[in-house]
């Protein structure tokens, strides 16, 4: 019974990670013969393993400049991102109002809007000659900044894109929160603020660590924001591997920097692994 | 996720060959009954689909009864890696890659690292009305089939007599600040023709020379000198922004955000003529280097089966008739000598003057100088 999703997962993920990891090693026989077949500037390795490509990859510091740019767009996205579905999620769950319920369905919007469509608009909206900037110039602020093909643009886009899973894993979560509690901590004299910092925020825990891992996850791997509105450079590193990929046609550093990714990645999700262990522990105590 | 992703398209890469080449022999000795098919593949723009699918191989089909071209395109090439990996993948293991004719940048690396069937004069005798100087680079075993050449487009409500040499146009540049970008080069070739040319104007012909045709890093030091003079532009260009891709500096020229820009013959002429591009554009080409050019290679992988019948049509692909379809549809170059064609070919080339297409680094250097780039301009 579970052996076919295991064999499939096994074959489709499994063997092509190792022989990818493999490959960053400097092994090229076997399944990768057909890659450093045509790949260039490759670091082989005759006997055992050789880190020359990891060697060179971090040794750049082009790549550590992206790197660094990817790291604290992730931040930035995942801090706003979080901030953002908070205030909208709690906005809707304490008020029943049709200004709510229209916030709530605006903020969804995004997800049914293609990334790249969206991405295009963004640049043209932030543009020297976009909306924003000649509203501004018209309003009397001349020297509005011009946002487009910055890292302002992209974090604008990342948020923009990640904003609706966060909105409705945060309703969804403080939905969850008895109404019975809330009045109870009111009738006894909370005030809204101590309610959401006793009541609502331990009781929501796990869905923001979700939001927050997995926009994390989707930021460091993502390429249209950031291809289309980013800076010539640094950019984000999914930029910057399909040009090594691509372009450079240098796929063992592209793995290697896939690799990178990959640890960071999995940083985030040793986090949301570790929440929800936490979660299941204090739930088999109090029970 | 992206490492996942990258893994997920080794294993396509690894496993779907296979099952593809299983499954298309099967079609194919079907179809062989009712006459020859041969298999095509090209990836580029919808220019390039219109140029087969609605011209060439229509005509060809009707004067050549019994021969079929089946027509496999890949928009923008997103399926070139996995069709390069498949191609070495079926000429290692010496079976039909289930492709006969590639119509692709790829191309140009299957003829470097042995994987084409070199085209002679024997096989297909037009190929003789070629520039030779577009065989070197790729050993002989690629058929350049159109061209098109990077020229200066100018938005003449602002410049009155557009700069004629590239010393002109650095000074211009300069003179003008924010008026003037190219896209990044690894991401579309006429920012990559003006990047090259910059650094060709500091390198001996002899050493171009050797770029053009090999792979030759050790003369990779050469290029110091015009990345740096590229680095110091950086400050000039439009919000020091290199775009990405080829449209998106035409995009910017028809906005009128800047006034001058290296751009495709080809793209920029369908764009003007289509209205995307308005009236108060020109193009020039500019001397002393002038802008590199580019051909489009057909590349006939070693295991191809029905080669004779193949070759009729590589044949038929650089006759002046079908040429004359490539000038016409997409504003191409074409491939053969201009003396093998009309006088109203001639003429039509002459604002742009360049009948000769000035060669570009060969595909690994470029490889390498289009990563260069992005190490030390930006």
């Amino acid at each position: 019974m579970v052996l076919p999703p295991v064999a499939v997962v096994a074959v489709f993920i499994g063997f092509p990670v190792g022989a990818a990891i493999a490959y960053t090693l400097g092994k090229t026989g076997g399944p990768n013969s057909t890659v450093a077949l045509i790949a260039q500037r490759q670091h082989v390795a005759k006997h055992g393993v050789t880190l020359g490509a990891y060697r060179e990859v971090l040794g750049n510091s082009h790549v550590r400049g992206d790197l660094w740019a990817t790291v604290w767009v992730t931040l930035l996205t995942i801090g706003v991102v979080v901030a953002l579905s908070w205030a909208i999620g709690l906005y809707v769950r304490l008020s029943d109002t049709w200004i709510a319920r229209a916030v709530s369905a605006l903020s969804v919007i995004p997800l049914f809007i293609p990334v790249v469509i969206a991405s295009y608009s963004i640049l043209t909206f932030y543009a020297a000659q976009g909306f924003l900037k000649t509203l501004a110039y018209h309003t009397g602020w001349h020297s509005f900044p011009t946002l487009g093909y910055t890292m302002w643009a992209v974090v604008i886009g990342e948020v923009w894109v990640n904003v609706p899973f966060g909105v409705l894993m945060m309703s969804s979560g403080l939905n969850a929160v008895p109404n019975a509690l809330i009045e109870a901590a009111r009738d006894s004299g909370a005030s809204l603020p101590q309610t959401i910092r006793a009541v609502l925020f331990p009781m929501n825990v796990i869905p923001t660590v979700i939001v927050a891992t997995f926009t994390g996850i989707y930021v460091l791997g993502s390429f249209t924001v950031p291809y289309l509105t980013g800076p010539s450079a640094p950019n984000l590193m999914g930029v910057s591997m399909s040009q090594f990929f691509q372009s450079f046609n240098q796929p063992q550093q592209a793995e290697v920097m896939a690799m990178i990714v990959f640890v960071l990645a999995a940083g985030l999700g040793t986090i949301y692994v570790w929440a929800n262990m936490r979660a299941a522990k204090r739930a088999s105590q109090t029970t | 996720m992206k490492a996942r992703l990258i893994a997920v398209a080794v294993a396509v890469l690894v496993f779907v060959p296979a099952a593809f080449a299983a499954g298309t022999t099967k079609h194919a000795v079907k179809k062989a009954n009712a006459g020859t098919t041969i298999v095509i593949y090209a990836s580029g723009d919808v220019n390039v689909q219109n140029l087969w699918q609605n011209n060439i191989i229509p005509h060809f089909e009707k004067e050549n009864k019994g021969i079929y071209v089946k027509f496999v395109f890949s928009p923008h090439g997103a399926d070139d890696g996995t069709t390069l990996a498949r191609i070495g993948a079926a000429v290692k293991g010496r079976h039909w890659p289930g492709i006969d004719l590639v119509d692709a940048g790829l191309v140009t690396t299957l003829a470097l690292d042995g994987l084409d069937q070199p085209v002679s004069k024997a096989t297909a005798p037009n190929i003789k009305k070629v520039n030779p100087a577009l065989l070197a680079p790729v050993k002989g075993a690629a058929i350049p089939y159109r061209g098109s050449s990077v020229v200066l487009a100018y938005n003449t409500d602002h410049v009155k007599s557009p700069p004629k040499t590239l010393a002109d146009l650095l000074a211009w540049i300069k003179a003008n600040p924010g008026k003037f970008t190219y896209n990044s080069p690894n991401t579309g070739g006429s920012g990559y023709s003006f990047a090259e040319t910059v650094v060709d104007s500091y390198i001996s012909a002899a050493d171009l020379k050797q770029m053009d045709d090999g792979y030759v890093p050790n003369l990779e030091s050469d290029w110091n000198q015009g990345l740096q003079a590229l680095h110091d532009l950086t400050k000039y260009v439009y919000q020091g922004v290199y775009p990405n891709g080829n449209a998106a500096t035409l995009q910017l020229l028809a906005q009128g955000q800047i006034w001058i820009a290296p751009v495709w013959s080809d793209q920029s002429l369908s764009a003007l003529a289509s209205g995307q591009l308005g009236p108060n554009i020109k193009l020039a080409q500019i001397s002393n280097p002038s802008f590199t050019g580019g051909a489009a290679y057909l590349g006939v992988p070693k295991t191809a089966r029905h080669k004779k019948v193949l070759y009729k049509f590589v044949n038929y692909i650089l006759s002046p008739e079908a040429q004359q379809m490539i000038v016409n549809v997409m504003s191409g170059f074409p491939a053969i000598d201009i003396k093998y064609m009309g006088s109203a070919i001639q003429q039509k080339f002459e604002d742009v003057s360049a009948n000769t297409l000035r060669p570009t680094f060969s595909t690994k250097m470029g490889n390498d100088f289009k990563a260069q780039w992005q190490q030390t301009v930006p």
